[in-house]
Order: structure tokens, then sequence, then C-alpha cells
């Protein structure tokens, strides 16, 4: 069964439309929802949420209609949004348990609920002290357990990692992932930054301009391509000169130098024009396709454009 | 917490568990959020200087009452200067400072903290919100517009001499003093809610609510008593003359030869259809900024 399942939904403010009859069926996981900043993944998040009525189209999240059977529904997703939305006057446990009664869950399950959810988030004395006093990351896993605390089915996720600084990101992804595959807890997870949706997500959902791009598994997505990157130390303008004699494409990405992959061949030939060079090999590797490479222009066009 | 057949000293991974217990859908969640806000109201669960404004507010609203009471032990409980039915000549300051405190926060919070999408993305309809936390702000005014007419009614009936001869006599000041002390705390609370639901900043919404209690207050009584035939109507639209004339005829008395109900000379009825007015146009105002209002 499809966790989420869109049919022609379509979304306008005023002239600019979001959603354009977006037809889309997410199986159970966790799924990257790409798209640049404007994409239509908020909006999409906030109708499948009951937030947002759509201008048309129609909508099932975990099997209820979207529309019709919003209360009931919306006891078994979690959704932590994009924006601040803790208020700051309270104690996290104060309001984690509050949500979790809002929730439905009853008063002594709500508490435990909440004390299990907020050390699941990393969150321990300062638990006690008002929301306000909190750095950004400890907002986050605020955000976070609040999504979680009533055991969803489905989780939505907008942009998690929004004003981490590195080691939060790391941390907050790697909660997102063990939120999504030990507890089996079906994610839906908004991002721009594909790295992240790499690191966390079975599957991706690719939107632009509130449209569907491309829909798979992740493998799907990153399999590995015939590039081949070299960094050197030096200058590479000599070696990329070299490998262009001996018949290789050669292309220039700043300090690296790409080329087709064409068998075990290309390492020893790039190896032995560094050495006749005397420049460092720094980096030799052969690259996976990065999800990036879906909002890069094609290959072609970028030689196009040189 | 491990289970209750597991051996003893063994460490347990006190990792992520599901919950299979019950969810209790769409009413729980009102009543969750309607306690939250009605502790809310008072600061309780807040720091200590969020309780100081509501707590000592709704302490003024009761020492009109204790005065009468201990007036009443001491000089013998004949004199009764402070009863039900006037007391909210009385009590219009703390209400009012009580009103423009805290109204603003009921709903103000959640608007600037951005809580409504929580709230909405949750067991409840936009509806079941606004009547949450309306029906919770309401039940904290009743403290101040309720409490001290039962207060009242109650150390008086303690204080006579003869209790069943007072019952006897005096039963129906507690249905009334009921009656009024909801009507006061339902028309003035809803009012306040809607102004402030609709005020873009705290400070706006606590000066609009002062506003409308305090302003249309000596405006009321310059038009009753220079305008004439159509002046004497504004006996109906500045809320505490209002509310005041609800009371008087929910306790069927008649308004003081001074008061402005007097000069206004307007059916004692007429005060409870326009309370119900007030009541319902505010409702709506509030149940439509939460219909519209974006999450």
């Amino acid at each position: 069964m499809h966790v989420i399942e869109t049919a022609g939904l379509t979304r306008r403010f005023g002239d600019v439309t979001a959603l354009d009859d977006l037809t889309i069926s997410v199986p159970p996981g966790v799924t990257g929802l790409v798209g640049a900043n404007g994409a239509g993944k908020s909006t999409l998040i906030r109708i499948l949420l009951g937030l947002l009525p759509p201008t048309s189209g129609s909508a099932r999240v975990l099997g209820y209609d979207v529309a019709s059977e919003g209360p009931v529904l919306r006891q078994f997703v979690g959704y932590m949004p994009e924006h601040d939305c803790l208020p700051g006057d309270v104690s996290a446990t104060e309001f984690i348990a509050h949500m979790a009664r809002v929730n439905g869950l009853p008063g002594d399950a709500a508490r435990e609920r909440t004390a299990e959810t907020l050390r699941h988030v990393g969150l321990f004395e300062e638990r006690y002290r008002d929301i306000r006093g909190y750095s950004t990351g400890m907002k986050q896993r605020v955000k976070l357990a609040q999504a979680l605390v009533h055991d969803p089915r489905l989780l939505f996720l907008d942009e998690p990692t929004n004003g981490l600084d590195p080691a939060g990101r790391d941390e907050m992804l790697d909660l997102v992932r063990r939120t999504g595959h030990e507890f089996g807890i079906s994610i839906v997870m908004a991002s721009h930054l594909l790295g992240e949706i790499e690191r966390v997500c079975d599957q991706v959902v690719v939107i632009d301009g509130g449209r569907l791009l491309r829909q798979g598994a992740i493998a799907d997505f990153t399999a590995a391509t015939g590039t081949l990157v070299v960094e050197v130390e030096g200058d590479p303008a000599a070696l990329a000169a070299a490998l262009r004699g001996a018949g290789l494409r050669v292309e220039r990405d700043g300090r690296h130098l790409l080329l087709p992959f064409e068998g075990d061949a290309v390492l020893d030939r790039v190896r032995d024009a560094c050495a006749d060079l005397g420049l460092g090999l720094v980096r030799l590797e052969r690259r996976r396709q990065a999800l990036e490479d879906l909002f890069r222009p094609a290959p072609e066009a970028v030689h196009a454009g040189r | 917490m491990p289970g209750a057949d597991a051996p003893a000293g063994a460490i347990y991974d006190l990792g992520y568990r599901t919950y299979d217990g019950p969810r209790l859908g769409r009413r729980a969640a009102v009543l969750a959020l309607y306690t939250f806000t009605l502790r809310g109201a008072f600061g309780i669960g807040r720091r200590t200087s969020a309780k100081i404004v509501p707590l000592v507010v709704a302490a003024f609203a009761f020492i009109p009452a204790l005065i009468q009471l201990g007036v009443a032990a001491l000089l013998g409980s004949r004199i009764e200067i402070i009863a039900p039915w006037n007391y909210l000549g009385y009590s219009e300051v703390p209400v009012a400072l009580f009103c423009a405190g805290v109204a603003p926060e009921i709903f103000g919070r959640d608007l600037r903290y951005r809580t409504l999408s929580l709230y909405f993305s949750r067991a409840l309809l936009r509806t079941d919100y606004a009547v949450a936390k309306t029906a919770a702000f309401v039940t904290a005014l009743a403290v101040l517009t309720l409490g001290p007419l039962l207060l009242l009614t109650i150390g008086n009936g303690l204080a006579s001499d003869d209790l069943p001869g007072y019952l006897a006599d005096h039963w129906r000041e507690f249905p009334q003093s009921l009656a009024a002390g909801l009507v006061i705390a339902a028309v003035a609370g809803c009012g306040s809610l809607a102004i402030a639901a609709h005020a873009p900043r705290r400070a706006y919404a606590t000066v609009g609510v002062a506003a409308w209690f305090l302003v249309t207050l000596p405006l009321a009584g310059i038009l009753v008593e220079i305008g004439g035939e159509v002046g004497r109507f504004a006996a109906w639209f500045s809320p505490f003359d209002l509310l005041y004339g609800a009371a008087l005829a929910i306790f069927g008395h008649t308004p003081g030869a001074d008061s402005i109900q007097a000069r206004a000379d307007l059916p004692p009825f007429t005060y409870l259809l326009l309370a119900a007015a007030h009541l319902g146009a505010a409702a709506l105002l509030i149940l439509r900024r939460f219909q519209r209002v974006q999450a």
C-alpha cells in the first residue's frame, strides 16, 4: 500500500502555481522530497496535512482522504515544520506533553512518551528549562520530538537540518535515519540539499516548478557513472593537455579534471601522465552520479556553453 | 522501562519504543487544548513573572466581596452594599485589566510563535481550536466574574443567623449569580478575544481591548446624557453598561436612579438580547479569523 497518493493535485496562490497537476504515489519507507526553493515541497506537505486546501485534485495519506478524514488521519502523522513553531515561555517537557495530549494520548502515556521521545532526540537536563533559551540545534530536536511523541506512522519533515551547523546536521540526519529504518516509521523528508537526501532516504521524489520531475529508488539515481575525477597538486592544465594528447576527452571543472571512465587503462594513463609531468596526484576517483546532476544542465549543454 | 518479566540487573536499551495505547481523537485534543490554555491564562506551568499579573488581578476582583463579607460580619448582616446584582460595578477595573492583559496572549502566543501549524496538523479542526481556546479564556474570566458572586451568596448564607430562612428567601440568588457571572464572562471574554485575534501585535491587542471597555464607558455616559432619543441606545454598546444592564435583568433588580441604565430607560430584557448579539458577533469574528488564518 502507498502511504501517499495524490491525483491531479494543484494549488495556486493568485497567479503563482505552486503545485501543477501533481500525481504521485509514495510507498512506505524513507522518501526524500527534493526540489529547489520554491519548487512546491512545503506546499505539498501542507496540503497532505490539511493545513492548506488544494485548488483542485485530491490526496490520500495512509489511505485516508485528506479533505474529508483529516482529524482521524492526523492522529497518525507527525509534522516538523520548516519554520520556528515553538513557544518560548514553556519548557520542552511541558510543551511536548501538551502536544502528546493534543494528539489524543491519555495523560500518563503522554508524560511517559514525552520523557522517552526527548531522550530519543538527545535532550536531557535542559528539557526542564524554558525553550526560549535553547540553541537552534536543541530547538530542532524539540521540533522533531513533538512530531514523534505520539508514535506516528508517517512523519513529514520539512528541511529538518535548517540552521544547523555541520555537526548538528550530521546528528539530525542520523536521528532521522534511525527513526525511519529502526522504528519502521515512514518518513517524507523535504530538502533542497541533495547530499542529505542521499544519506538518509531510500527513494526520491523530485519536483520542480510544482511538477513531478522524477521518482524512484535512490540507488537508481546514484549509480556509479563513467566519470573519473582527477585532482592534482599544481597546474591541471598541463595534465589536461597531456591527456588530451593521449586521445582522451578531458573536461575541466575548477581544480578537477573530469574524464570518461573507459576501463582500467584510463587509470594507468592518468598515473603515467602525472608521473611524467611530475605532478602530485591528490585524488583519482570514480564518481557516483550525484543527485545534483538532476538539476544540472546536461553535459552537452555545458560543453556548448564553453 | 523494563518489562515485568525481564530479569533483574540487565541493562536495557532505552531507545525508541512504539506506542500501541489508545488514541482518544478530537475530543481529547480539544480538552487538552482547553486545559493547557486555562492553565496558561493564570501562568500555571510558566515562570513566576507570568503568574503575577493574572493572579493579582484575579485577587483584586475578590476584594469587594471580601470587604462586604467582613463588614457584614462585624456590623451584622443587615448591611448590604455590595451584592451579586451590582457586583460588576465594583469589579470593572479588574475585569478590564484581566481581559486587556490576558486575552492578547490566548491566541497571540500561537500566532507569534507560529504554533498554529502544529495544532492544525493534529487531530483538531480549526473550529475546534478556536472553540477550545475561547472556552478556556471565558472559564478563566469566569473566575473573576462568577467567583466573587458565589463567594458573596454562600458567605451571606453562612453568616446569617438563620440559614434555612436565608435559603428560603434568597435561594434565587444562586442561579441568578451563576447566570450573571457566566453571561459577563462570555460576552466580555469573547469580545476581548475577537479584538485581540485581529490585532497584529500584542500591544495593539491590549490597547484595543482596554479601549473597548474603558473608552466606551464615559462615551456612553455622555451620549445617554445629551443624545436624547437616539443617544440613549449608547448604553447597549458600552460593554460594562450593557453587562451591568444584563445583570439587572437577570436579578430582576431596578437600576439605581443615578445609573446610566435608569437614565437610558431601555427595557431590561433588551440588555440580554444585546448581550447575546455581542456574543454571537464576537464568536463569528473569532471563528472566521481562524478559518482564514494561514497556519
